[in-house]
């Protein structure tokens, strides 16, 4: 298949956006200076359908982070799905991985592209209605969160076994080469604790089978399911790029069988679903294809929604409201549902997050981890505290940093430090000087807040019959901010003896009671 | 030819051996028989006072002979301060910055062939390495000799302890077995536990596994450590000291600034002195009495060679 100078432009900027937008995930890493020194979540900010989330949240627009996505909607009206076929990171895997799972060549049901927007709709009306569940289908979110719950812990796994078998056994030449590579590799390419999610395998599952439908029809994902690719279709209807001819020339008909999201029909040219990738300009064999600005008569073929079809799926956003409220409020009934700090009232949070994963990226203390139902039945893939897993490091504040939608403020330092995000509770039929009259005082040696918020008290109590004096721990309630780190290191074996509960949340609005956990 | 003895009168000796040596354990004034065994009688103590760091340092050390008394051209020499926090300078939560800067100088001064310095902190080793200024402070050197290393993982070995009290195995860090010579750089600070956390709380920093397991007791875990890991030059960090909320701190008004530096080649000995800073005695701290006893070293403070 010849190829035009178009279609190399168009591989040269998908690998390049691809190589800057893995770059950025790279430095969305702790390296050294509080304060991130790159925009790394500008996949976000040039998220349309994260602009929406932001937009229909409470409160203004983010006008300062959210700018570049309305550029995009505006270049889209301009020029069509250029944002598809030559930015999204996720067209570009499933173009670059496509021919390694196999293509399907079989033209597939067209009704099926109707499913983005209907599935745009469903979202978008849901959101409108206060449940925002964009974020599942956002393929840039699918993207980020298969790369760091999935893709990047297997990596490193991967790359770290390999290390450290040459680390173990001497094989002549590989082995000091290897081991030679290995700082550039730890300090530049890997993470530096080796990541661990509770959803990697869940996540990356679903990554597969998005790839793996490229065998039934290339770029199905982008072509029938992408509620994005949706959404930028209806922005490109009247763009001004025009590709000639519109329809499929008599004498040929290349074009149905090559197109990648077969736009080029009898009846004219697919606008909102093409996907720019100008393949065509090189494969026509007369050399007839040009893209152009749009002049005379328009043969726009519009996919044809249906209004029933558009009517069912706006319905079915309104009537998502109240179905996913019909259970208890999770964050009253999950004592364990711990936000980030910084993190909204739990309302607001599910509105603005988009499941990105860019918090559980950057997470120092490995702290963040993904939900599965534990923030209730909307709340899959937002942002957990699980303490027994890792900590929110007392000095740290990256989590609010790269936040694209505002669902974790940024928080300077002081504030980050005073911002309760749970209490400490000790369990005493697990607290080894409660239950075993062993002395321990893990917790409070590693409490972080200046005066600290466990205090080792003296007391008398018997042990196997006899009289000693242990110092047992006990929680300062209103000096505790939840950081979660005497969980993570109560020595005690399974379950933590010290557990965070989301009592005294800053971000939980109270009427009568003053600022702070208890005044 | 050796004297054949039967298996019955094995038997009967070795239960007699026995019952007599516990016999003898039982006594409890017997447990001092256990005093010294390694420990060189009066061990030198250098103690010196100053505002100016490094000369403090150079100082200390002139006392006790110079670092070349401790260092030999061509060693392998590891540094082992407390980088445990996510603190600065200041909250006096990490040994000073300017106290392993000058003891790294020193040993290259002394022909050390490399040095070495690491930590297992408590918070993330990044930024508690960058925080405490310690890695500012060693990248000022500028020595291809000198490196400033996170942990590897890799590295730890399983050893056992021999005599072990409150285990009889543990993780090790290797590399810091291994050096030639290891310099233990401790600062000082309270603790709620084990009171105070010094030298041999700072060998923490070398070993492995789940080491909260550690504080059920603490005076023989130590101990057990301390049994396997033997420093040849403890510094202890006293220009300033923290007197509350230890080992981390965070506040200023639980800092004392005491200008102090406590240097010698037997930890328990450096310890023992390192109480009286905070109006202690040796025998106040657990950890320091079950390592005399176990012979580690000395914690009378009339036994020392003060220099």
């Amino acid at each position: 298949m010849r190829l035009s100078s178009w279609t190399y432009a168009r591989r040269v900027s998908q690998s390049f956006c691809l190589a800057v937008f893995l770059w950025l995930f790279l430095q969305t890493e702790y390296r050294g200076v509080d304060q991130l020194a790159y925009p790394v979540s500008l996949l976000f900010r040039i998220d349309p359908l994260a602009a929406l989330a932001d937009l229909l949240a409470p409160g203004p627009f983010s006008w300062q982070i959210l700018w570049p996505a309305l550029v995009v909607v505006l270049l889209t009206m301009l020029l069509g799905r250029f944002f598809c076929g030559w930015i999204c990171p996720l067209g570009t895997t499933l173009d670059g991985l496509g021919k390694l799972v196999g293509r399907g060549r079989k033209p597939f049901s067209p009704g099926w592209r109707r499913v983005k927007y209907y599935l745009l709709i469903v979202t978008a009306t849901a959101t409108l209605f206060g449940v925002q569940l964009l974020g599942l289908f956002d393929p840039l979110a699918i993207f980020l969160r298969s790369l760091t719950l999935a893709v990047y812990p297997a990596y490193n796994y991967g790359l770290n076994r390999v290390f450290d078998v040459f680390y173990e056994y001497e094989v002549p030449l590989l082995s000091s080469a290897i081991k030679g590579s290995y700082p550039v590799f730890r300090d530049h390419l890997m993470a530096f604790y080796q990541p661990i999610f509770t959803l990697g395998l869940f996540t990356l599952i679903i990554f597969l089978v998005i790839l793996l439908l490229e065998r039934v029809e290339q770029r199905f994902w982008c072509k029938n399911l992408c509620p994005l690719g949706g959404l930028l279709g209806i922005c490109s209807r009247y763009a001004l790029l025009q590709r000639t001819p519109q329809k499929l020339c008599a004498d040929c008909q290349l074009c149905d069988s090559f197109c990648r999201s077969a736009a080029v029909r009898d009846a004219g040219h697919m606008r909102s679903e093409c996907l720019l990738c100008m393949d065509c300009s090189g494969f026509c064999p007369e050399e007839r294809v040009r893209f152009g600005l749009r002049t005379g008569t328009d043969n726009n073929l519009a996919v044809d929604l249906q209004r029933r079809g558009v009517l069912t799926a706006m319905a079915g956003g309104v009537m998502l409201a109240p179905v996913v409220r019909i259970g208890p409020v999770t964050h009253e009934q999950n004592p364990y549902l711990i936000r980030p700090p910084g993190a909204q009232p739990e309302e607001e949070f599910l509105q603005r997050c988009v499941r990105c994963a860019e918090c559980m990226k950057v997470c120092i203390g490995r702290a963040l981890q993904p939900a599965l139902f534990e923030a209730g039945p909307v709340g899959l893939w937002t942002p957990l505290v699980v303490s027994r897993i890792g900590y929110c490091e007392y000095n740290c504040t990256l989590c609010g940093q790269v936040c694209p939608t505002g669902a974790i403020a940024p928080l300077k330092l002081p504030e980050k430090q005073k911002n309760v995000i749970g209490l400490a509770v000790i369990k005493k039929d697990r607290c080894l000087p409660f239950a075993k009259g062993v002395e321990c005082l893990v917790c409070e040696e590693h409490c972080p807040t200046g005066k600290k918020a466990i205090v080792m008290e003296e007391k008398d109590t018997l042990v196997d019959g006899e009289i000693r004096r242990i110092k047992f721990p006990r929680v300062v309630d209103r000096l505790c901010i939840g950081c979660g780190i005497c969980e993570t290191r109560c020595p005690v074996e399974g379950a933590s003896a010290v557990r965070i509960i989301n009592e005294g949340e800053s971000r939980r609005q109270r009427s009568g009671v003053p600022a702070g956990p208890y005044g | 030819m050796m004297n054949r003895i039967d298996r019955r009168t094995f038997i009967r000796q070795s239960i007699r051996t026995a019952v007599a040596v516990s016999a003898a354990g039982c006594l409890p004034a017997l447990d001092l028989l256990a005093l010294p065994a390694h420990a060189a009688s009066m061990p030198p103590l250098a103690v010196r006072k100053g505002q100016d760091v490094p000369v403090l340092v150079r100082e200390t050390l002139s006392a006790l002979g110079g670092m070349a008394n401790f260092v030999k051209s061509g060693d392998i020499v590891v540094v082992k301060p407390n980088i445990g926090w996510d603190r600065t300078v200041e909250m006096a939560a990490n040994t000073h910055p300017e106290v392993v800067k000058t003891l790294v100088l020193l040993c290259l001064e002394a022909g050390a062939k490399q040095v070495r310095i690491f930590d297992r902190p408590c918070n993330d080793e990044r930024r508690c390495y960058t925080q405490s200024g310690i890695r500012a402070a060693v990248e000022q050197i500028k020595s291809d000799r000198v490196s400033l290393e996170y942990m590897d993982r890799r590295a730890y070995k399983e050893l056992a302890i021999h005599g072990g009290q409150a285990f009889d195995r543990w993780e090790f860090y290797m590399p810091a077995i291994e050096a030639d010579r290891l310099i233990n750089v401790p600062i000082a600070k309270h603790h709620s536990i084990s009171r105070l956390t010094l030298g041999m709380k700072n060998l923490m920093g070398v070993i492995g596994g789940n080491r909260g397991r550690l504080h059920h007791k603490i005076a023989e875990s130590l101990s057990d450590i301390a049994s396997v890991i033997h420093p040849d030059l403890t510094v202890i960090d006293a220009t300033r000291i923290l007197v509350a909320n230890g080992p981390q701190g965070g506040r200023s008004e639980d800092v004392r600034i005491t200008e102090t530096l406590i240097a010698s080649p037997d930890i328990v000995a450096a310890d023992a002195y390192a109480t009286t800073l905070f109006n202690l005695k040796p025998e106040d701290v657990s950890t320091i009495v079950a390592a005399a006893r176990r012979g580690l070293g000395v914690m009378d403070l009339r036994q020392m060679r003060m220099v």
